[in-house]
């Protein structure tokens, strides 16, 4: 069976609960875990309506260890 | 040979890598446009001073008198802390773009004191105060202030009082290719004891978190005795170094990485990051720095207390072997720094020496080669590794250029083909740490003074395909590199070509071809792009004059229509004649290239004559003897722009010589070119007509004939219009009484005379061409008139000043501009340089008089520096102007042409040491 990973194409993080969080190519936001494989442990994410989202840049994805 | 040469040699021979180590890490990383991931490209707003001792660089990296391998994989730099201030000083700070009220500023005092082109030796100096360096008083001083106001500058602060600062000097001694001798010394000028404390920092650039794959590189302490501490520094490409650490100073590690727990608010994955020893050794937290001693980012902690007046050392050593420890004790020390250390040192310096007093002609006083020498350690410390992967950035920030959906990127959408990875000589590491095109053609024409072989390798760089423009636009700077900067490429290669030749009797006519060849690439997009008509007259937007027009000339005009630019259409002009003489030189020895040459013959001549024809609509006026813009209107109308400027006089600069070898080689070339002049009689109607033969039978191509160069010239050596004190004046001081005043649409434009900085915002409000003196179109201004003077001769002669009843010939113009220039920095007959204005410490004060800052353009009444305070870049040029009327005779210009000067300048015997010691 084929599995698909989905394409990260953002990268933000969230001030109101200090966590990464992502969106991937379908749309879904993903709230990142501070563990040492954020990306496997990844958690549907809906932003509070407080929610204040800063975009990071690109290059952060390895360090996150996102998939490319 | 001296040793210098001898690396010089061995470097360009691939013997030995002595280009390897150099300063080539940036002043300022933070607030370029290469960091800046914003949308809306806010580059200064969006990564701060502030945030740079805890951000990790995606690009490059910055220090105080940094050191790095020439691929910025491990740095090393100076870091700082007085005991007062809430952050270590590990970079200069100043003002950024919005803060300042002249533009962005570097809030710092710190001076190039000498440097050799293999960096075998360098010397820097930092003055940095004792009390809190007082970053909100600069910050909000100048906010206060306005664009009619000066600059609120550290002296003006009052931190240096009392000479309660202390003067920390920097050397780079090269024991080796890969063994680099490292000397720190503090000297207190203050009254009473102080504390410094030192931390002579070393890291690895971060590439191991922006890409899937890369190893992380590692620093870890090696065992030593006493006396000695070692780093041993470990990156798969770059191999094994060891930096050497002489006493027991602690070493205090961390990650280069960032705080992100300080910059995005998430909680840190590690907590040894970027900012770790500065949270050590300002606050106390030894929990930010590694106890396992080993990181990616390293520093030493002296903590040295120095008498008033006193002065004490730190000596590092940074080389691919270990420190060799014999058994038993702590030989290890002993090997790396008390027998091998000082002397080396020495004999670099020395050399050093003896290097330039080769170069510096006889002629020169001793603060003249002072001054010349100070220029080119500026030079060579404005080397910068410089790192750009535009594809990989505009992806990085979700502008993927093939992506179906994508954010528009701020800026260089459609330059993504560009990759730049490479040293690369920088106008100003602080304030424009980014190659300028334009500029770089300038840099050349004076670090071939020391070093032709790193000069040929930048001008080749600008060409490759990693950095043209596939549609042949070489780009400007990374703040737009689609703009469009005077095309001065192709002058600074065939002097750079002629000068190698003259220097070893044979130029290098494939590095000649090669270059060639991408010009024409670049000469074709011009004429393809800028020539709006097709009638060889000229666009081009600001062409690197700023706010010289009445209008934003790279925006779009607020009356419509277009400007037909009389600087524009002169660059092309001049453009043509340096294709012409390096297609005849290529042409001596392969004929397909002598075609090319009457190519380039012809093209110079459609446009000359388009821009000289008198008339209603042309850019001469013949009343007032002068070049200005048009101005076409939409409705078919035109008026020329009469604002006296650098513009009206770049048509003079198109003037070159020629000594007529090419038509006699090719005799079939002569006689096309004579059908064609013949068939079109009008071309030379109203130009200098190419066919008159002059001095020695030389011909000339000039936009200006004999009647239209002396009326141009009148005006350029009247002091109340062009000619200033220190140098030709980018605005005519006319305009003071008479401003150019235009209303458009009910709103008023208008050029005053501003002697000294802008009154407006324009290009960000940092530079000013509406009256302050600008050295690269100066030494374009000496060009030309040294080519007019090899045609004309001593024959022909100009009042200068004009008015004075001083005759002079166009050579004699040409050395009183230079020597004018010069009086810029040299201290005159009152004891004063020019170029430091009112301020008392540097005109007075032995430990400030004698150290020089080679401002970005100088105030056209009273010659003060202005603008970017370490553009040794172009005005670097300084040098070659010396050199040049200390070498060449007037006789020996008209006998030799260009080829006077360009000779081995002959060696002299004594060595004199010139840089100014930190007594």
């Amino acid at each position: 069976m084929l599995t698909l990973t989905p394409k990260v194409v953002a990268i933000y993080v969230d001030r109101l609960t200090q966590q990464w969080v992502v969106r991937d190519e379908a749309g879904h936001l993903w709230a990142l875990p501070n563990t040492e494989t954020p990306w496997d442990d990844r958690q549907p994410f809906t932003p509070a309506d407080e929610a204040d989202l800063d975009p990071v840049p690109g290059h952060y994805k390895y360090l996150l260890g996102l998939p490319t | 040979m001296n040793a210098e040469l001898t690396r010089l040699r061995d470097a360009r021979d691939h013997a030995a890598p002595w280009r390897k180590w150099g300063p080539y890490l940036s002043e300022r990383q933070w607030g370029t446009v290469r960091e800046d991931y914003s949308d809306g490209g806010d580059a200064w707003g969006y990564f701060t001073h502030d945030q740079a001792r805890s951000r990790a660089y995606r690009w490059g990296e910055d220090g105080l008198a940094g050191f790095s391998d020439d691929k910025q994989r491990l740095c090393f730099a100076l870091a700082l802390w007085n005991g007062q201030d809430p952050i270590l000083k590990e970079r200069l700070f100043g003002l950024t773009n919005s803060e300042g009220n002249h533009g962005e500023d570097v809030k710092e005092y710190y001076f190039y004191l000498d440097a050799t082109p293999t960096h075998s030796y360098m010397k820097y100096l930092y003055k940095y105060p004792q009390a809190a360096f007082p970053y909100a008083d600069l910050v909000q001083s100048n906010g206060r202030r306005g664009r009619g106001d000066f600059e609120y500058e550290l002296i003006d602060t009052g931190v240096f009082a009392e000479d309660r600062y202390w003067d920390v000097v920097v050397e780079y001694a090269k024991a080796g290719t890969d063994d680099v001798l490292i000397r720190i010394t503090a000297h207190n000028r203050g009254p009473e004891a102080a504390t410094l404390h030192v931390l002579p920092t070393l890291w690895f650039r971060n590439q191991w978190s922006w890409h899937a794959g890369d190893p992380r590189p590692s620093l870890e302490q090696v065992p030593t005795g006493p006396g000695l501490r070692v780093v041993r520094a470990a990156e798969p490409a770059l191999g094994e170094y060891f930096l050497a650490c002489e006493g027991d100073a602690p070493l205090l590690f961390t990650e280069n990485e960032t705080n992100t727990q300080r910059i995005f608010g998430v909680p840190n994955r590690t907590p040894y990051v970027k900012d770790g020893i500065n949270e050590c050794v300002v606050h106390g937290r030894t929990d930010a720095v590694n106890p396992a001693n080993k990181g990616t980012k390293v520093a030493a902690h002296y903590t040295l207390t120095v008498g008033p007046g006193e002065s004490r050392s730190v000596r590092l050593r940074l080389a691919n072997v270990a420190p060799v420890a014999p058994p038993g004790g702590n030989g290890a020390a002993a090997t790396a720094f008390a027998t091998g250390f000082d002397p080396v040192l020495e004999a670099r310096k020395q050399e050093a020496d003896t290097f330039y007093a080769d170069l510096t002609p006889d002629k020169l006083s001793a603060d003249e080669a002072n001054v010349m020498r100070q220029a080119l350690a500026g030079m060579l410390w404005s080397k910068q590794f410089y790192h750009y992967d535009v594809d990989k950035w505009l992806e990085e920030r979700g502008s993927d250029p093939f992506a179906a959906t994508r954010k528009a990127a701020p800026r260089n959408d459609h330059w993504h083909h560009m990759y730049n990875g490479d040293v690369i000589s920088m106008p100003d590491k602080w304030e424009y740490p980014w190659y300028a095109a334009w500029d770089l053609a300038f840099h050349v024409i004076a670090l071939t003074l020391v070093d032709p072989d790193f000069g040929k390798q930048q001008l080749k760089l600008m060409l490759k395909e990693r950095y043209l423009h596939p549609n042949g636009q070489i780009p400007a700077y990374e703040w737009n590199f689609g703009d469009v900067n005077p095309p001065v490429h192709a002058w600074s290669t065939i002097f750079t070509y002629r000068l190698e030749k003259s220097i070893t009797g044979e130029g290098d006519r494939e590095w000649l071809k090669g270059c060639f060849q991408k010009l024409l690439l670049n000469f074709t997009w011009w004429v393809n792009r800028k020539d709006r008509t097709g009638r060889n007259v000229f666009e081009g937007g600001f062409l690197g004059l700023d706010n010289i027009g009445v209008f934003d000339r790279s925006a779009p005009l607020p009356t419509g229509g277009y400007l037909e630019q009389a600087d524009g259409t002169a660059w092309m002009a001049l453009y043509c004649q340096n294709m012409l003489e390096i297609a005849a030189e290529l042409a001596v020895t392969d004929p397909d290239y002598a075609d090319m040459a009457l190519k380039f013959v012809e093209h110079y001549l459609w446009i000359a004559s388009s821009m000289a024809h008198c008339g209603q609509t042309g850019m001469w006026d013949d009343e007032d003897g002068f070049f200005y813009d048009v101005l076409r209107l939409p409705n078919g109308e035109s008026r020329r722009l009469k604002v006296r400027s650098m513009v009206g006089l770049l048509p003079l600069c198109a003037a070159t010589a020629y000594d007529g070898r090419l038509l006699e080689k090719y005799p079939e070339i002569a006689e096309r070119l004579r059908w064609f002049l013949a068939s079109r009689p009008e071309l030379c109607a109203a130009i200098h007509d190419p066919r008159l033969p002059g001095q020695n039978n030389r011909l000339l191509g000039s936009i200006l004939d004999e009647a239209k160069l002396r009326r141009v010239l009148s005006k350029m050596l009247d002091e109340a219009e062009f000619l200033g004190p220190y140098g030709i004046r980018s605005l005519s001081r006319f305009h003071a009484d008479h401003p150019y005043v235009l209303n458009v649409g009910g709103r008023e434009y208008r050029v005053d005379y501003l002697p000294a900085e802008s009154d407006s915002g324009m290009f960000g409000g940092n530079s000013n061409w509406r009256g302050p003196v600008w050295m690269p179109v100066n030494a374009l201004i000496i060009r030309a008139l040294l080519q007019y003077y090899t045609y004309y001769g001593d024959a022909f002669t100009v009042e200068c000043p004009t008015g004075s009843g001083h005759q002079m010939t166009l050579y004699q113009v040409a050395e009183e501009i230079a020597r004018r220039l010069a009086a810029t920095f040299v201290r005159g007959a009152d004891g004063r340089r020019p170029v430091y204005g009112g301020t008392a410490k540097f005109q007075d004060d032995p430990h400030w008089r004698d150290l020089l800052q080679f401002y970005e353009y100088f105030h056209g009444d009273n010659g003060a520096g202005l603008g970017a305070n370490h553009q040794t870049g172009w005005t670097g040029v300084i040098a070659r102007t010396l050199h040049l009327f200390a070498t060449v005779r007037p006789e020996g210009v008209l006998a030799g042409g260009k080829q006077a000067y360009l000779q081995t300048p002959k060696p002299r015997t004594e060595v004199a040491t010139l840089v100014p010691e930190a007594r």
